[in-house]
C-alpha cells in the first residue's frame, strides 16, 4: 500500500474503535461483540493478507494490530483478518469462502506434534479454526461452545476433540518459520498498541488529577514513573517494527529471530509499563469499572501467549548457527 | 515518531556493506593494544586503520571527508564490528553533528576530514563544577575583542582532554542574558598559552576525564563556532547526538561482550547455575532492542525528523543495556572479580558512569516528562 492508503485503512480501524471500543467491563456482553465484529467485518479488512503478493506488508498489519490495540475491543482483528488469512495465503489457498481463525493449544502455545486440547483463539466472527502442527500440517477444525479467558474482551471458543479434522496444506519448512515469525509480530504488536495507550492515558490524568493543590503531573516522582513507562513503550515499539519489517525483507530465520526478540522485551516491558500506568492512577484503577485491568488482563495474558520471556530468554541465550 | 512504515534500508545493500566490511577486516588483523598503551592511544591507532579503509563517517558527505552514504549503513557497521570482536567505532557522531549544523563552510572543509581521519581529536568542554546538570548556569566567560576574545574560566570532567588537540568550548559572552542567548561555542586548540589540562583519575584506574583551567586563552572570532550566542542551541544539537548508540559508537562495544557471553552460553549450557542463562538471554534482548531502536531512530531521521528530546528516551535505553550487561558479565566471569580485578571489572566500574555522562538519568526523565509527555511544571 502507499502511505495515503494505509493511513485510510488504519483510519478506518481507529474509527471504528471509537465506536465500538468498551469503556468499561460492564460493556463486554454478546451483543456488543457481534455489532463490533459485524462492523469490522464490513470494512472488508481480511483481504489485506489474503492475497498473493499480499495487499498489505507485514509491517502494515503490525501497525494495524498495534492500532487495534490501544483500545479496549472485542473485535477479532488478529484472529480472522490478519492470521487466519496469512495461513491460507501461504498454502496458496483462495478458494476458501469460510471465516478462520486460528487455534492454539489450552496454554495459548503453537501446537505440537500431536495437539492436545486446542482452543479457537480470537474467535469472534470465525467460524471455524485453522490449527498448524509442528511439522506443519494445516487442518481446519470446528468450533465449539464459548470458552472463558483472563482477557475479557478476547473470544475464545473450545474445539471439540472428537470433531472431525479437514486437511488444509502443508506449509514447507520456510513458510512454517515465516508463519510463526509473523504470527509473534502481530500477538506482539498488538500488546505494543495496548501498553502505550494506556501509559497516554495515564499521562492524560497525571496533567488533570490534582492533588496538594496542584496536578499530580508536576511531582518529579509521578513523571519520572511515567519517564520510564514512556522509555519502555519505545522500546517495545522499536523492536516489534523492526521485527515486522524483517518479515517483508529478511530471510525467515532471521525475521523469525527478530520476532522472539520483539516478543521477549514486550513480555515484560509492556507489563511494567502498565502496572506504571495503573500506579499513576491510583485507586481508581483498581476498581472494575476502570479500564485499566482491561488493559492489565490483555497484557498479563499476551506475555505468556505463544512464548513466554523465560522459554525466548534460553533459546536467545545461545549464538544462532547462522552467523 | 511517526506511526507509519518505516524503511529500515535495502538488506541486499546492507548485506554487500557487511560483506565488503568482513573482507576488509579479515585483510587487515585488528591491532593488539600494547603493554602500557593507554587505551585513548591505541583506540586512536584503531580509528586510523579503519579510516584507511573508508570505513569512518559512511553518513557524512564525501567533501567532508565521509563516504556519504545513510546513517543505516553507520549502523551496519557498528553492528558488525560488534560481532567481529573489534575495538569500537571512535566515537565522533555527535561532534561531527555539531560541526555539520552549526559550523560554516569553511569550518567544516577545515575540520572535519580531520576529524573523521583521526588526525586530529576532540574532546567536549561544557560541564563545569558548578554547572554539571544545570549546563546553564556556566560561567567560563569570553570577552569580545574586535576580532578575538579573552577566555577565563575552568572545565571539569572534560573526556580525554589530555590526547586531544582540539576542544569544543562553550563559554558565556554576555553576562546578563539568559543561557539560551548567552552561550556560544568554539574551537580551542588545547596547545593555546594559558590553557592548562590536568587530567582526573577515573573509579576504573583510567585517566579518562581532566580539569581544564583558562586563563585569559586568546580565541579568534573566526574560531567561534556559528553566531554569537547560539551556543545553547549547539550544546544541544550536540548532547542530542551524544544520547544515541549509535553516534556514540556504543553499538560495537556492546555487541562485541554480548557475543562473548552468548559463546559462553553455548560452551557451558548445561553447567551455568541457575537463572544465568536467562540473564545472557536478557542481555542479548537488550542489545537487539537497543540496535533496532538505533536503525528507528535512524530511519526516521532519513525521512526528515532532527535529532530532540526523543534522544533522552535513547540514552536510558543506551544505559539499560550498558548497566545490566556488565552486572551479568561479572556473574558469568566471576574471576574478573577476584585480586585487583580485570579489565572486565574496568569496564563494570565505568558501566556505572552511563547514567551519569551526557545528562544524568534523572535528567533524561526530567526532559521526556516536559518536553515529551508535557506534563506541568511544579509550583
Ligand atoms: C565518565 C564521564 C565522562 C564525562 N565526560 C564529559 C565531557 O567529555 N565533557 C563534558 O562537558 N562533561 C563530561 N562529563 C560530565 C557530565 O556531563 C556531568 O557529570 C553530568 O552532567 C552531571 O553533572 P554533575 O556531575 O555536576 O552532577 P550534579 O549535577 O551535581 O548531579 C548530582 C545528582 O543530582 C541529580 N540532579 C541534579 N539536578 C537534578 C534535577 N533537576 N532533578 C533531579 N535530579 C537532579 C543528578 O541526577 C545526580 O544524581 C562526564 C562525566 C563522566 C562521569
Amino acid at each position: 500500500m502507499d502511505r495515503e492508503e494505509f493511513v485510510l485503512v488504519r483510519d478506518m480501524v481507529r474509527s471504528l474503535a471509537t465506536r465500538f471500543g468498551v469503556t468499561s467491563a460492564d460493556e463486554v456482553k454478546p451483543s456488543t461483540r457481534t455489532a463490533a465484529q459485524q462492523a469490522l467485518d464490513e470494512l472488508g479488512l481480511a483481504d489485506l493478507r489474503r492475497t498473493s503478493p499480499p495487499a498489505a506488508t507485514a509491517q502494515e498489519c503490525a501497525l494495524l494490530a498495534e492500532e487495534h490495540g490501544r483500545h479496549p475491543l472485542t473485535t477479532s482483528l488478529l484472529g480472522t483478518v490478519l492470521l487466519a488469512p496469512e495461513l491460507l495465503r501461504l498454502l496458496g489457498d483462495d478458494t476458501s469462502r469460510s471465516t478462520p481463525t486460528i487455534a492454539l493449544t489450552r496454554e495459548l502455545r503453537f501446537p505440537g506434534r500431536t495437539p492436545p486440547d486446542l482452543v479457537a483463539w480470537d474467535s469472534e466472527g470465525a467460524d471455524s479454526a485453522l490449527r498448524v502442527t509442528a511439522e506443519g500440517a494445516v487442518t481446519r477444525v470446528r468450533l465449539g461452545s464459548a470458552a472463558p479467558s483472563t482477557d475479557l474482551v478476547r473470544s475464545v471458543r473450545a474445539v471439540p476433540s472428537d470433531a472431525p479434522v479437514e486437511v488444509v496444506g502443508r506449509l514447507d519448512p520456510p513458510d512454517l518459520l515465516r508463519w510463526q515469525a509473523y504470527a509473534l509480530v502481530v500477538v506482539t504488536a498488538e500488546l505494543v498498541g495496548a501498553a502505550g495507550s494506556f501509559v497516554e492515558q495515564a499521562v492524560e490524568y497525571a496533567r488533570v488529577r490534582r492533588q496538594y493543590g496542584q496536578a499530580i503531573g508536576s511531582f518529579q516522582a509521578v513523571q519520572h514513573l511515567l519517564a520510564d513507562a514512556t522509555v519502555l513503550v519505545e522500546a517495545c515499539t522499536s523492536v516489534t517494527r523492526y521485527a515486522a519489517w524483517c518479515l517483508d525483507n529478511e530471510p525467515p530465520e532471521r525475521a523469525l529471530t527478530a520476532a522472539r526478540v520483539a516478543k521477549a522485551e514486550v513480555n515484560s516491558s509492556a507489563l511494567e509499563a502498565v502496572y506504571a500506568g495503573m500506579q499513576v492512577f491510583g485507586g481508581i484503577a483498581q476498581t472494575w469499572e476502570h479500564i485499566a485491568h482491561l488493559y492489565l488482563r490483555k497484557v498479563r495474558l499476551g506475555a505468556t501467549l505463544l512464548a513466554t520471556t523465560d522459554e525466548l530468554l534460553a533459546a536467545l541465550a545461545v549464538p544462532e548457527v547462522t552467523r | 515518531m511517526t506511526d507509519t512504515p518505516l524503511d529500515f534500508g535495502d538488506p541486499a545493500d546492507l548485506d554487500r556493506l557487511r560483506r565488503e566490511f568482513r573482507a576488509w577486516l579479515a585483510e587487515h588483523p585488528l591491532p593488539e593494544r600494547q603493554s602500557g598503551e593507554p587505551v585513548p592511544v591505541f583506540l586512536r591507532r584503531w580509528h586510523r586503520l579503519l579510516h584507511s579503509g573508508g570505513w569512518v563517517g559512511l553518513d557524512v558527505p564525501e567533501r567532508y571527508g565521509g563516504r556519504g552514504l545513510t546513517a543505516l549503513h553507520q549502523v551496519a557497521i557498528s553492528d558488525e564490528l560488534g560481532a567481529c570482536r573489534a575495538p569500537g567505532v571512535p566515537r565522533i557522531g555527535y561532534l561531527a553533528h555539531a560541526l555539520l549544523e552549526f559550523g560554516s563552510e569553511e569550518q567544516r572543509l577545515r575540520f572535519l576530514p580531520r576529524m573523521l581521519a583521526g588526525d586530529e581529536v576532540w574532546c567536549q568542554g561544557f560541564s563545569e563544577p558548578g554547572a554539571g546538570s544545570d549546563l546553564a548556569g556556566m560561567s567560563t566567560f569570553a570577552e569580545r575583542h574586535d576580532d578575538h576574545y579573552t577566555v577565563r574560566g575552568q572545565k571539569l570532567w572534560t573526556s580525554y582532554a589530555q590526547y586531544s588537540g582540539l576542544c569544543l568550548l562553550l563559554a558565556r559572552t554576555d553576562r546578563a542574558a539568559p543561557a539560551h542567548k548567552s552561550i556560544s561555542a568554539f574551537v580551542l586548540p588545547l596547545d593555546r598559552p594559558g590553557v592548562t589540562v590536568r587530567p582526573l583519575r577515573a573509579a576504573n584506574g583510567d585517566d579518562e576525564f581532566c580539569e581544564l583551567f583558562l586563563d585569559d586563552v586568546r580565541i579568534e572570532e573566526s574560531e567561534r563556532i556559528g553566531a554569537e550566542g547560539v551556543g545553547w542551541a549547539l550544546a544541544m544539537t550536540t548532547v542530542s547526538y551524544e544520547r544515541n548508540a549509535l553516534d556514540t559508537g556504543h553499538i560495537s562495544k556492546y555487541g562485541l561482550l554480548v557475543e562473548r557471553l552468548r559463546r559462553h552460553a553455548a560452551e557451558h549450557q548445561g553447567g551455568l547455575p541457575d537463572g544465568l542463562l536467562s540473564r545472557i538471554g536478557r542481555c542479548v534482548v537488550d542489545y537487539e532492542v537497543l540496535v533496532a531502536h538505533a536503525r528507528r531512530r535512524t530511519a526516521e531521521r532519513l525521512a526528515g525528523q532532527v535529532a530532540g528530546p526523543e534522544s533522552s528516551v535513547d540514552k536510558l535505553l543506551m544505559t539499560r543495556t550498558e548497566q545490566r550487561l556488565y552486572d551479568t558479565a561479572l556473574e558469568v566471569f566471576p574471576a574478573e572479580l577476584s585480586g585487583e580485578g580485570g579489565e572486565l571489572f574496568g569496564d563494570y566500574l565505568y558501566s556505572r558512569a552511563a547514567s551519569v555522562y551526557g545528562g544524568t538519568s534523572q535528567i533524561q526523565r526530567n526532559i521526556i516528562a516536559k518536553r515529551i509527555l508535557h506534563l506541568p511544571s511544579n509550583g
